[in-house]
């Protein structure tokens, strides 16, 4: 599938901001199912100085720097990007099984097996515990396979969760999701990376867009989507497979990925400093995903 | 064994104590070779002696500003640094393989940041677990894939050294982050030439400018820009344990000392403030962690950093040394994995052996600590504040267990070593006696051209005790001189005039930060009112204690004028009784002096003056901060002093800090280069002077009383602003009111007049930089300076003196509005000069630490 992503990011601050310094992480990257065709970044007002480069992770950051001053600042994220579907096994009970997989992750000294245990340690804003272990324990049984518990994991955590957007905020801890079973799509990736990595798997933290469609008969409103978050967990031997603990699913051709880290820390879309600017700037951002 | 010279000198023979591992002795417990000089000469020298040496030693380092503050200690922060003046020292031979060991550990340490920060080999290929690098919070991801320009990344590598029970000299851990010490070591050894000069020159030690040399040859050689490189060291600032060392450093090398407000990133470069605008920085000797270095990418609360900093380091446009990310190579599971490392590195294992670690993380070490945990030291892996080591053996079994348990919750998180005593050496203690104290040895290597070159020596730290395992400057442990002895002397190394081949113009590229400047400027204004309070109260002290009596009516305007200049609000009136409103005048001169408030206002002045001396610590010589030290002293005693002497010769009390103060202004002034620090030092104190006059002619003179009155508040006016002497001499004693103003107000050759301070003021200002190069135009300050010099010039005497219902109205607007005039330059030359940060915030709050 082909899409064009805007995503539109703008602060209204209450005083001026006589210069600030930013990092973004807005532009979807390459992945296996994944080409970024053209994307470009507008910063207004305009920066004095921007780099583009690769970050640790291989997503795109983009660093500019504003030295006028100003009171709003708007960021405008244009994307062409070419999805496609996970190449994973039809059948999930097929794959390696989780007993196989806790062994090889201890054992096995492949590349791609020692660099994904950078994904089974705790992570600025996700800690593993025993709460979050015994929530998934008992699906993750030694003969299951590892896909399919996943799978299992993802159904338990949509249908014992509300979606509530009210519920949390960027800073909201996982034990405190866990307690209220209330949340939005980052919470439920974070707590489904804090299982995964309990109970001794490696997983990802991916952040993107899904494209929703209309109801029947109506025309998309712009602006009307947002971005979303999901999971990547690891399989040693098949590799990295998505799963959308918010939707009940493995991510498909419509979920276009920006980022992916060791959780949102890591792939945070906009951060930096900034002098000036007074108390509480609001924030209002619109996300635009169509089809080309 | 040599004779004790006589009953009151005890001689210092010192002698094994058996179990101990010293290093003077040898395995028949006889001196060896090496030591013998020494020991020798300190035993003729007698304990009485040496103890001697040791306060001279003490006097020197305190006026040197030595310092090391010790976290949490806010009664009194700025400890004296310890030095006790035994040498540790070393053969040339035995130090020829510590050094050879050493060179190497140095470039596999460099090996192994490149591989950490760049492919990650070692993970890649299983010699080390992936865990070892992961887990640990030095590894900041943010920093992958820089690389320094030549050979090296590790530019300066440190390591802690002991020698062990079996004579060897083992590696306890590596210095990586912003390794601290070099410095020390250097003023250790310029205090111990000093005390010990024919000793020193005897003993044939090892130079260490040479390795000062190398640093800043390479410092320089690292920046991207090779036509002026500009070199800075970075500093959290002073409040910092080893601030001493950075200004120390940086003066030694010759490069400013900036901290985090000095520096700003514009356009992908960084730039520091200074009073002609920005200027590159090409190359930053960071003394800040690598993790509070930029909070937009690293630590986002941090205040100690420059927001961008990161990349400008990547687009090549800054070096910093040690590089960010350089504490990763601290982690002490490394030295778990050395062997293995060293092979797959350098493709052999190191010479220098590193004390046994075992790695909580590693199931088979986990199990080695739980069966000999007593006998263990655990350690963190990241070492912070917060987080120390711990000897298992000191603690209880409920201590034992409940370490135990946070071990098994984070086993990643911890390493194990075994107790290690390390050797002892000769130290003098109590005053009187050579006892073995425990030392380790701290090392430092500086990247040159294509290999690393090691400070002779380096820096010996001593325990407190037999025996001691813990040797911190933190808890309190000594230094001491490391003197590599040659059998000959030392020739002077050619190739150390071949390091200054990189020519810098020193001078031009050298200019202040703009925050020095500011604490300069108001250095100046607080030494001056402190001064100036000093005074008044002296005068008030001597003319209420004076053999001629003064009336009543003079008490209430010298306490006023006294308030007014020590800026304490005057009590409201309603207290005082209208008949006994004149007696208070004295009962509330003491109630302010017993209460404090007095003391209060001058100590304030004077600890403002005190922390802008110490960030400005660079520019000082050591002679003004031996008057520092008096007047921190003489601070000390003061509210003592003058509380104990309040029935007799008060004013007695104030004398030595008077005294303090006037050596200070009279340092400044003689030994401070006339550079801008130096104007904008002068510019506070003139300023303050001149709003000091106005205020005590205004409480003194605008008043009318009896003629006899009047000149005895003339006379106090003349005391406290030191111009009676020149009155006396020029007017015969005749105390007349205009004859007076005229000396304190309009007299150009009177350098306490104010129209003098207003001159010397003028000066100042022409000669700071012009923003508009060739225009006339008159900037904001110099027209308000020329606004108030026009009011003092056209000030006529005899519409001064006039007096109208009591008071004397014209004076009363002259001094008003010229202090309102005074106060409008301060600002406009704050405004122009010095820098106004914006407060900083987040954009996304967010405090997180990094895993």
């Amino acid at each position: 599938m082909r899409y064009r992503v805007c995503h539109i990011t703008e602060y209204q601050y209450q005083s001026r901001v006589s210069h600030c310094y930013n990092l973004a992480h807005l532009m979807p990257r390459n992945t296996r199912r994944q080409q970024c065709i053209n994307t470009q970044l507008d910063v207004q007002p305009a920066a004095s100085f921007s780099v583009r480069r690769e970050d640790y992770y291989g997503n795109w950051a983009q660093h500019f720097e504003i030295q006028q001053p100003h009171k709003i600042l708007r960021i405008i994220a244009t994307t062409d990007v070419q999805t496609n579907v996970q190449d994973t096994v039809m059948n999930l009970d097929l794959g390696i099984t989780c007993g196989a997989a806790l062994q090889q992750m201890q054992n096995n000294q492949d590349e791609a097996v020692l660099m994904a245990r950078e994904f089974m340690l705790d992570s600025p804003m996700i800690r593993a515990n025993d709460a979050l272990r015994d929530y998934a324990a008992g699906i993750f049984q030694p003969e299951k396979s590892l896909l399919s518990a996943v799978m299992a994991l993802t159904q338990k955590i949509y249908s014992e969760f509300t979606y509530s957007p009210q519920a949390t905020t960027i800073a909201t801890p996982i034990d405190e999701v866990m307690q209220n079973k209330q949340g939005v799509c980052q919470d439920f990736a974070h707590l489904q990376i804090g299982c995964l990595r309990a109970l001794g798997f490696a997983a990802k933290y991916v952040s993107g867009y899904l494209e929703t469609l209309p109801p029947p008969g109506q025309e998309k409103m712009l602006g009307a989507d947002a971005s979303h978050a999901w999971i990547s967990v690891f399989a040693p031997g098949e590799g990295w497979f998505e799963f959308d603990p918010t939707n009940n699913c493995m991510a498909g051709e419509q979920h276009i990925i920006t980022a992916w880290g060791r959780d949102y820390f890591d792939v945070t879309p906009l951060c930096g400093v900034i002098f000036g600017g007074g108390e509480n700037p609001t924030l209002s951002v619109s996300v635009d995903v169509r089809r080309l | 064994m040599s004779v004790s010279p006589a009953n009151n000198n005890p001689a210092m023979i010192y002698q094994p104590v058996s179990g101990l591992v010293d290093d003077a002795f040898d395995a028949e417990g006889q001196i060896k070779p090496h030591w013998h000089y020494l020991l020798g000469s300190l035993d003729e020298l007698g304990a009485e002696a040496f103890a001697e040496r040791q306060q001279k030693a003490l006097r020197i380092l305190r006026d040197d500003g030595a310092t090391y503050n010790i976290y949490g200690d806010t009664s009194s922060p700025a400890h004296t640094w310890g030095l006790d003046l035994v040498p540790n020292i070393i053969s040339s031979d035995d130090w020829a393989d510590v050094e050879a060991g050493l060179l190497e550990r140095a470039e596999l340490f460099n090996l192994l940041l490149r591989d950490i920060y760049g492919q990650r080999r070692l993970i890649k290929t299983g010699v080390i677990p992936p865990e070892a690098l992961f887990c640990h919070r030095g590894f900041l991801r943010a920093c992958h894939g820089i690389q320094l320009p030549g050979d090296h990344d590790l530019i300066i590598h440190a390591v802690d050294l002991m020698r062990g029970a079996d004579g060897r000299m083992w590696v306890l851990g590596d210095r990586t982050q912003s390794p601290s010490g070099a410095g020390y070591a250097l003023e250790n050894r310029t205090v111990m030439s000093r005390v010990f000069p024919s000793l020193f020159r005897d003993s044939h030690v090892h130079r260490l400018a040479a390795f000062f040399q190398r640093l800043r040859a390479k410092l320089i050689s690292l920046s991207p820009n090779i036509h002026q490189p500009r070199v800075a060291v970075l500093t959290p600032g002073a409040h910092n344990e080893t601030y001493f060392e950075h200004a120390y450093m940086a003066n030694y090398l010759g490069f400013p000392l900036v901290q985090s407000d000095d520096l700003v990133v514009r356009n992908g470069f960084l730039w520091m403030k200074s009073l002609d605008g920005l200027s590159r920085v090409d190359v930053l000797l960071r003394r800040v962690d690598d993790w509070f270095c930029d909070p937009v990418e690293l630590r986002s609360d941090s205040r100690l950093g420059v927001a961008g900093l990161l990349e400008v380091v990547r687009a090549g446009n800054l070096v910093v040394a040690n590089p960010l990310g350089s504490g990763v190579l601290e982690n002490p599971v490394f030295l778990r994995y050395l062997p293995e490392i060293a092979k797959a590195l350098l493709g052999r294992e190191l010479r220098l052996p590193s004390v046994p670690t075992y790695w909580c993380g590693d199931q088979n070490d986990l199990d080695f600590v739980q069966k000999n945990f007593s006998d263990l030291v655990i350690k963190p892996v990241y070492r912070n504040l917060d987080s120390r080591s711990v000897q298992v053996a000191g603690l209880s079994a409920d201590e034992q267990q409940q370490l135990l348990a946070k071990i098994k919750a984070e086993p990643l998180q911890y390493v194990a070593q075994p107790m290690v005593v390390a050797g002892h050496i000769p130290t003098f203690e109590n005053g009187n006696a050579l006892v073995p104290r425990p030392a380790i040895l701290r090392s430092f290597a500086v990247a040159s051209d294509s290999s690393y070159t090691l400070m002779p020596g380096g820096l010996t730290r001593v325990g407190n005790s037999e025996n001691s395992f813990v040797i911190a400057n933190q808890a309190g442990a000594r230094s001491k001189d490391t003197w590599v002895v040659a059998s000959e002397p030392e020739r002077v190394l050619a190739d150390s005039a071949q390091d200054d081949s990189v020519v810098v113009r020193e001078a031009d590229l050298i200019s202040l930060p703009s925050r020095v400047v500011e604490n300069l400027f108001w250095m100046g204004r607080y030494a001056e009112r402190a001064e100036t309070t000093l005074r008044m109260l002296r005068t008030t002290f001597m003319l209420l204690n004076g053999e001629e009596p003064i009336s009543d009516a003079v008490k209430q305007p010298l306490l006023q004028a006294l308030l007014a200049v020590a800026a304490i609000p005057l009590a409201a009136p309603a207290d005082e009784a209208s008949d006994n409103r004149f007696v208070a005048a004295e009962q509330r001169l003491q109630q302010l002096v017993s209460d404090g408030s007095l003391t209060n206002s001058i100590a304030t002045s004077l600890n403002a003056m005190l922390y802008c001396a110490d960030e400005t610590k660079e520019l000082l010589s050591s002679d003004t901060f031996r008057v520092i030290n008096d007047i921190r002293d003489a601070l000390q005693v003061l509210p003592g002093n003058l509380n104990a002497s309040l029935g007799s010769a008060p004013e007695e009390a104030l004398d030595p800090l008077v005294t303090a103060l006037m050596a200070f202004a009279g340092l400044t002034q003689e030994s401070m280069s006339r550079g801008f620090g130096w104007r904008f030092m002068e510019m506070g104190r003139r300023l303050e002077r001149a709003q000091q006059i106005s205020l005590a002619v205004n409480y003194l003179l605008v008043p009318e009383f009896s003629s006899q009155d009047q000149n005895k508040l003339a006379e106090a006016l003349l005391l406290s602003l030191e111009s009676l002497i020149s009155y006396r001499r020029r007017y015969r004693g005749r105390m007349v009111l205009d004859t007076s103003l005229d000396l304190v107000l309009l007299d150009s050759s009177n350098p306490r007049s104010l129209i003098y301070q207003l001159g010397q003021l003028g000066e100042h200002l022409r000669a700071l930089p012009k923003a508009a190069v060739g225009l006339h135009e008159l900037s904001r300050e110099e027209r308000t300076l020329l606004e108030t010099e026009v009011l003092i010039k056209l000030a006529s005497l005899k519409n001064l003196v006039q007096t109208d219902a009591g008071l004397r109205p014209h004076l009363l607007e002259t001094m008003s509005r010229c202090r309102e005039l005074l106060a409008e330059i301060s600002e406009q030359i704050t405004d122009k000069y010095f820098d106004h940060r914006e407060a900083s915030q987040q954009l996304v709050h967010s405090n997180r630490e990094s895993l």
